[in-house]
C-alpha cells in the first residue's frame, strides 16, 4: 500500500514538473525550483475530525516536542496539537535558537531525545558543539547553537518517523473527563477535532489544558520581559551569531489577546528601529519569546532553596541547569548555581495537585518564580517533555495515572531512550 | 603640610585628607618659590656649603629609596593605613598567606589562604591574585609571587595581564576608551570597564557590576601517576555589591589550557579538573574572601 502510494506520488509529481515545465516555457524559473505535493483527498475537508488516541500532547514547543517523539516511540498512539505553524516553540518560532543547558560541571547531565534533536540539527548544519570539558566563562558559552530551520524540520522527522499525528493550527477549547480518560475538543481554522485520549500532556507553556480543567495555576503581577529576536544591517547566519534582541517589557504569554500586544509591541519597536538606524531588516522572528506566563501548581512546589541546593528528589525524573535567572526592567543578574549543584525535577512537580492522567512538561513546571527562572529553559524543558511522556506511557499501559507509575519502571524507561537519570550523571 | 602627611600615613585611606595634603603641598611649593625669590642672594650663598649638598645628597637617596620600595621601606609603609604598599598588605604565616586590601575606609577586603598538606614553606609553590572584570579581563594584580618563572609556572594568570596590557596599550594608541561598554551575548549585563574603582568600590552599588577574585597557584615539577607535571590550578569567586556578602569561598574552577580560538589566535582556556590530578588539589586547604563594608 505504501509503494503505492510512493509511486502514486512520483507520477503526480512528474506530471506536475512537466506542466509546471511546459508553463515555464517563455519564464524564468530558479534552476532550484523544485515541486512536491501536499494535495489532500477532497472528502477530508469537511470540518469535523474525530481521533482517538492514548496520549494527546498540547503544545509543539521545546517539552511538547520531545515528549510527542518520546511518547510515540514507547507505543503510545499520540497526537500532538500545536497552535502554530510548526514545531520547536521558543527553539524556532521565537528564534532562541542556542537551547541548553545539557552540560554542568564537565559532563552531560542532561541528554535523551532533546539531545539526539540538538546533535543532529547541528551535525547536518555542519555546526560546532561547546566542549563541555571546558569551563566556559559564562554559563550561556555552553548553549548549544542551532540552525533553527533544520531544527523545525527535523524535528517534524522524527515526529513522522515515531508514528505521531501532528495537527497545526489547533488549540483545545473543551476538555471533559471519561470514564477512559478525557475528550478534549480543539479547534483550528476549518476544523473542529474531537480527541479522546486516555491521558494528555500539558506542553503549552502556559499550562492552559490546567486551566481549562479549573485547576489551580500561579501567575506573578508581573512578568519577566520577553524577547524580540530580529536582524539589522548584517544578513542572518543561522547558528552562527546569535540574531539582535528586543526586550519586550510587560511581554505576556497568558492568552491571544496579551500575546497579540506584546507582538505588536515588539513590532513596532523594531519598526521603528530601522527607520532611526536606517539599515536593513534582514530577519525577523514570527513572534515574541515568552519568559514567563502561568505555572501550575502541582503535587510537588519546587523552591528556589531546591534549585539552588541541587536537591535530589526522591522522585526525581529528570536534572535541570542553569543560574538563576531572573529579568527584569534593567536587564539581568544571573546568579550561578555553586559548583557540583545539579538542581533535580521530581516527577510530583509536572503532576497538577489533585489531578489524574494529566501531566505538564516545561517552563509551567510547579516551582516559586525564582526557580522557575532557572527550569524555564529548554535543555531542562525537553528533559522533563521526555519524562512526563514515559510517565504518561506507562501510565497508559498500565491502567493508572503518571504519579503511581513505579519510578523504577519510569527511570527504566527513560534510560532505554537515553535519558540521563537524576543523581546518576 | 606635616600635619595633614602624617594623618594620611595614619589612616586608610581617604580622598578627603589626600586632598588636603595636596593642597598643602601645593602652598608649601608656593611659599618656598616666594621665599627663593626673596631670598635669592643670601640662599645662593648656601650652595658653597658642603652640609647643603649632602643634605640634598641624603634627601635624593631617601626619596629614590621610598619610590623603589625594597622590603625594610616596605615594611615600615605597611604600618600606614594608607595608600600605597598598606593598600597591598601581603604576610605569609605558617598557617598561610594573608593579603589585605583597603581601597576605601568603607571597603576592607582581606583574603585569607589557608595552605593545605602538600604546601611546602621551604618550597612554596607560585601564587598570584589578581581581579578580573565581567569581560573577563584582568583589572588589578593583587599579588604574584616574585619569581623569574612567574610566567611560565602561572600562564593564565600572565596571558590575563598581557591581554590586559595590550588592550591599554591599544587604547592609547587608537583613544578608544577602554571603559566603553561590550555587549554581552547573554544581553545581561553590559560591562567592560578596566577601572578597578568601578567594580570595588562603585559610587552607586545598584548600577555596580560583579567583579572576580581570582588566584592561580603552581608547584613546580609535582608529577603524578598519570601526569608529568601538574598545571596551575585556578580559584576564583564573583563578587557582587548588589548582592554583598561578607564571607565567600574561592571554588577551584580548573586548570589552564593553550588553545587555539575561532580567529587561530593562541589563548589559555580552563578546564575542569579530572582523576589525573593529586597532590595539587591540596596545596590550597580554603581560601576565604572576607569583604567589610560600612558606610562612610
Amino acid at each position: 500500500m505504501k509503494d503505492k502510494k510512493s509511486s502514486m506520488a512520483g507520477r503526480r509529481n512528474f506530471l506536475q514538473s512537466g506542466m509546471f515545465g511546459a508553463a515555464g516555457v517563455g519564464l524564468v524559473f530558479s534552476s532550484s525550483s523544485s515541486v512536491v505535493m501536499a494535495e489532500v483527498d477532497n472528502a477530508n475537508i469537511k470540518p469535523e475530525v474525530a481521533n482517538e488516541v492514548d496520549v494527546l500532547v498540547v503544545g509543539g514547543g521545546t517539552a511538547g516536542v520531545i515528549a510527542a517523539i518520546q511518547a510515540g516511540r514507547a507505543g503510545a498512539k499520540t497526537l500532538l496539537v500545536e497552535r502554530n505553524f510548526q514545531l520547536g516553540g521558543a527553539t524556532t518560532t521565537g528564534g532562541v535558537a542556542f537551547p541548553g543547558l545539557f552540560d554542568a560541571w564537565g559532563k552531560q547531565v542532561i541528554a535523551g531525545i532533546g539531545w539526539e534533536l540538538v546533535k543532529e540539527s547541528v551535525e547536518l548544519d555542519g555546526g560546532k558543539f561547546p566542549n563541555f570539558a571546558k569551563v566556559p566563562r559564562s554559563h550561556w558559552m555552553n548553549q548549544v547553537n542551532v540552525n533553527q530551520f533544520v531544527y523545525a524540520l527535523l524535528a517534524e522527522e522524527k515526529c513522522r518517523e515515531a508514528d505521531v499525528e501532528l495537527a497545526y493550527y489547533e488549540f483545545p477549547e473543551a476538555v471533559v473527563k471519561t470514564s477512559a480518560g478525557w475528550t478534549v475538543d480543539c479547534i483550528g481554522f476549518g476544523t473542529r477535532r474531537q480527541v479522546k485520549c486516555k491521558q494528555i500532556i500539558d506542553c503549552t507553556g502556559g499550562a492552559e489544558v490546567v486551566g481549562l480543567l479549573g485547576f489551580e495555576r500561579l501567575r506573578e503581577e508581573e512578568r519577566q520581559p520577553g524577547s524580540y529576536l530580529y536582524q539589522l544591517g548584517s544578513s542572518h547566519n543561522p547558528a552562527s551569531k546569535q540574531l539582535h534582541r528586543l526586550y519586550v517589557h510587560g511581554a505576556d504569554s497568558t492568552n491571544s489577546r496579551t500575546a497579540t500586544l506584546a507582538n505588536l509591541t515588539g513590532r513596532q519597536s523594531i519598526l521603528a528601529k530601522v527607520r532611526k538606524d536606517k539599515k536593513r531588516l534582514m530577519h525577523l522572528q514570527p513572534e515574541t519569546g515568552f519568559r514567563e506566563s502561568y505555572r501550575i501548581k502541582g503535587e510537588t512546589l519546587i523552591t528556589v532553596q531546591d534549585y539552588t541546593s541541587g536537591k535530589l528528589f526522591d522522585d526525581a525524573v529528570s536534572n535541570a541547569f542553569y543560574p538563576v535567572d531572573l529579568h527584569t526592567k534593567t536587564g539581568v543578574r544571573p546568579k550561578p548555581l555553586k559548583r557540583g549543584v545539579v538542581p533535580s525535577i521530581p516527577l510530583g512537580a509536572l503532576v497538577p495537585k489533585g489531578s489524574r492522567n494529566l501531566i505538564v512538561a516545561g517552563r509551567c513546571v510547579s516551582s516559586d518564580r525564582l526557580a522557575n527562572s532557572g527550569l524555564r529553559v529548554q535543555a531542562s524543558c525537553m528533559g522533563m517533555g521526555q519524562a512526563a511522556a514515559v510517565a504518561a506511557t506507562l501510565a497508559v499501559q498500565g491502567n493508572t495515572t503518571p504519579s503511581e507509575v513505579p519510578l523504577a519502571e519510569i527511570h527504566g524507561l527513560l534510560k532505554k531512550h537515553g535519558a540521563i537519570i537524576p543523581g546518576k550523571a | 603640610m606635616a600635619g595633614s602627611g602624617v594623618w594620611a600615613f595614619a589612616q586608610p585611606f581617604s580622598i578627603q585628607v589626600i586632598g588636603l595634603h595636596a593642597l598643602t603641598g601645593f602652598i608649601f611649593i608656593a611659599v618656598i618659590g616666594l621665599h627663593i625669590a626673596n631670598n635669592f642672594v643670601p640662599l645662593k650663598k648656601y650652595l658653597k656649603n658642603r652640609v647643603v649638598w649632602l643634605v640634598a645628597a641624603l634627601t635624593g637617596g631617601l626619596g629614590a629609596l621610598f619610590y623603589f620600595q625594597p622590603s625594610p621601606v616596605k615594611a615600615v609603609l605597611g604600618l600606614s593605613g594608607n595608600l600605597g604598599p598598606a593598600l597591598d598588605r601581603f604576610e605569609m604565616t605558617e598557617e598561610g598567606m594573608k593579603y589585605d586590601f583597603t581601597p576605601s575606609p568603607s571597603y576592607k577586603l582581606s583574603l585569607d589562604i589557608r595552605t593545605g598538606s602538600t604546601y611546602s614553606l621551604k618550597n612554596p609553590p607560585r601564587l598570584a591574585v589578581w581581579l578580573e572584570n565581567q569581560s573577563f579581563y584582568h583589572i588589578k594584580t593583587l599579588y604574584a609571587s616574585e619569581s623569574e618563572d612567574i610566567k611560565e609556572m602561572l600562564p593564565y594568570w600572565a596571558f590575563k595581564v598581557k591581554g590586559w596590557e595590550e588592550a591599554k596599550k591599544e587604547a592609547e594608541e587608537t583613544g578608544v576608551d577602554l571603559n566603553e561598554s561590550v555587549d554581552a551575548v547573554s544581553g545581561a549585563t553590559e560591562n567592560g570597564s578596566f577601572d578597578p574603582a568601578d567594580y570595588i568600590v562603585p559610587g552607586e552599588t545598584n548600577s555596580s557590576m560583579p567583579y572576580r577574585v581570582m588566584i592561580e597557584i603552581n608547584q613546580p615539577a609535582d608529577p603524578t601517576e598519570k601526569m608529568e607535571d601538574q598545571p596551575s590550578l585556578i580559584y576564583q569567586v564573583e563578587v557582587d555589591n548588589y548582592d554583598p556578602r561578607t564571607f565567600q569561598l574561592l571554588e577551584l574552577v580548573g586548570y589552564p589550557v593553550k588553545e587555539k580560538n575561532e580567529e587561530g589566535e593562541e589563548e589559555w582556556a580552563i578546564y575542569y579538573v579530572d582523576e589525573r590530578f593529586g597532590s595539587a588539589m591540596s596545596l590550597v586547604d580554603s581560601a576565604l574572601l572576607r569583604i567589610d563594608r560600612s558606610q562612610q
